[in-house]
């Protein structure tokens, strides 16, 4: 375990220069560059924004706007590093016939790649915020060491869940697939366009309180929207949910490591 | 101080016959699915010992299992029984060609491989000119690997490979790298890394280039080994069977 992990941080390199190139290449080709991720939240939120003012009078579409933003930039960090892991053992099939590196490294490579376009969004996040927010414009920007700490922990969180995804489909080719459909699924499920308080009012209150998607909502998207700092249980309650994913995240790798080559 | 020791190998591939199966189906058959894969037995308990100095030769029929002990021994397959247990740091000229990043470029590419080699920055400062150098792709390197032909990837990636002083060095089939001129220089730098390696293990069906080579070698059958020892005791017993009844030693199982 100590030495798989020495020799992820022996090999950094290795991965980050291949992560430095996914991004390259991504970019190449268009003159917007890097502007092209910030496109894509910031459409989004405007149609949605557009939709539910007209259909809700009452909302008030200056906090809504980021409210459905936040939501939806950790949606899809969580969404893309599960459904791009599923690759990530296929496009690394090369390396992975050379050279026995820990396996740990390409879903490190995908995640990574992902973690920068939620970086981006998170950015045009803030500044949506200290523009609409009339009191204290630096409000958003203060809480930043505030969710740190829970950043850290999802990133912990997509890295296990690309690991995860990513064995399954080796093992089983319809994985992503199903995946596909699980987060269409649950994209409605889950409080990205609404409250949280919908889902208890419906009697869906497991999927209010137990989703992990839900824990890093209230950890990362409720400070920066209203200023006040989670709660330490909360925060408890996300390291659980990280480590749990970890632990399992590790099994698959203690258990399929060495069976994966064979499957290739 | 190099040293690899295998006891009592064994390696078993499990191939499935027609697709993979899908999780849906996996899920509904469930515990009634019995495993459709057939089972091919690769490598059969093999053990081998190879310490400082030591120079093997594998010789044997196609699909005999000469690539697998190999990939075996670099740890890309790693053994379904016994153990393996190697100290010393490896390369392996193997599937060299592979593993490269289409899109990159040339000079980006070698960083990358030789990041995978296990060097740094730090250290690859020093190395990355004469590896350039050595492929002779001059302005090509600046162009994305995509656009090379066969020969100049293999080119570039021989230079790389070869960039390292390994102290286990295992070759499979001495590669035909490009054209003839290249041809000669790569053997060259290969004979430099094999007189500096301290093991060396080598697949060949050049009898004539492993008797040069090599002072032990190994005559694999169906993944089982069928002679070891002396490399002229074992050429001489392989060139035998093979003249005496061709068809005979290379029926595949």
């Amino acid at each position: 375990m100590i030495g798989q992990i020495s020799l992820v941080w022996k090999f950094r390199y290795f991965w980050l220069s291949l992560v430095k190139l996914d991004l390259k290449t991504r970019y190449r080709r268009s003159i917007l560059g890097i502007g092209w991720s910030l496109l894509n939240p910031i459409l989004m939120t405007i149609v949605f924004c557009l939709l539910f003012s007209t259909w809700q009078q009452n909302k008030d579409w200056k906090s809504f706007a980021p409210f459905f933003l936040a939501g939806l930039s950790i949606w899809e960090f969580i969404r893309s590093s599960t459904l791009s892991g599923c690759q990530t053992f296929f496009r690394n099939e090369a390396y992975i016939r050379q050279c026995p590196l820990p396996l740990a490294i390409y879903p490190l490579r995908t995640v990574l790649g992902t973690l920068i376009h939620f970086m981006i969004a998170l950015g045009v996040l803030l500044l949506l915020i200290s523009v609409f927010t009339e009191a204290d414009h630096w409000r958003a920007v203060k809480m930043i060491p505030v969710i740190f700490p829970s950043l850290v922990l999802l990133i912990i969180f997509c890295w296990a869940l690309s690991v995860i995804s990513g064995f399954l489909t080796v093992f089983f080719q319809d994985s992503q697939h199903l995946l596909e459909v699980f987060f269409q699924i649950f994209f409605f499920l889950t409080p990205i366009m609404y409250d949280n308080q919908l889902l208890v009012d419906r009697h869906l209150k497991l999927l209010a309180t137990g989703s992990p998607v839900v824990i890093f909502f209230d950890l990362i998207r409720e400070p920066l929207l209203s200023g006040n700092a989670p709660p330490l249980w909360l925060f408890t309650k996300g390291v659980i949910v990280t480590f749990a994913a970890m632990l399992g995240a590790l099994a698959v790798i203690r258990w399929l490591e060495k069976k994966l080559i064979f499957h290739l | 101080m190099a040293k690899i020791e295998l006891n009592n190998i064994d390696l078993t591939f499990s191939i499935r016959q027609t697709r993979k199966i899908t999780l849906k189906e996996w899920l509904v058959q469930g515990i009634f699915w019995n495993n459709p894969a057939k089972k091919i037995h690769a490598l059969k308990t093999m053990s081998i010992t190879l310490q400082d100095g030591d120079r093997l030769g594998v010789i044997g029929h196609n699909g005999a299992g000469k690539s697998t002990l190999l990939k075996l021994m670099a740890g890309i397959y790693p053994p379904t029984n016994g153990s393996r247990n190697v100290e010393g740091n490896i390369c392996s000229l193997c599937v060299i060609s592979l593993g490269f990043e289409p899109d990159a470029s040339g000079w980006d590419n070698i960083r990358y491989r030789a990041y995978l080699q296990g060097e740094t920055p730090a250290t690859l400062k020093g190395k990355i000119q004469s590896i350039a150098e050595f492929s002779e792709l001059g302005d090509f390197l600046n162009i994305p690997v995509r656009y090379y032909s066969a020969g100049m990837l293999i080119r570039l990636a021989f230079s790389i490979a070869s960039a390292v002083e390994p102290e286990i060095l295992l070759i499979d089939e001495v590669l035909a790298v490009g054209d003839l001129a290249f041809q000669i220089k790569a053997r060259k730098r290969m004979e430099q890394m094999m007189s500096k390696a301290s093991l060396l293990v080598t697949i060949s069906h050049d009898l004539q280039a492993i008797c040069e080579l090599c002072n032990r070698a190994i005559w694999i059958d169906h993944g089982a080994i069928r002679l070891e020892g002396d490399v002229r005791k074992v050429v001489e017993a392989y060139r035998q069977c093979a003249t005496n009844s061709p068809g005979l030693h290379t029926a595949a199982a």
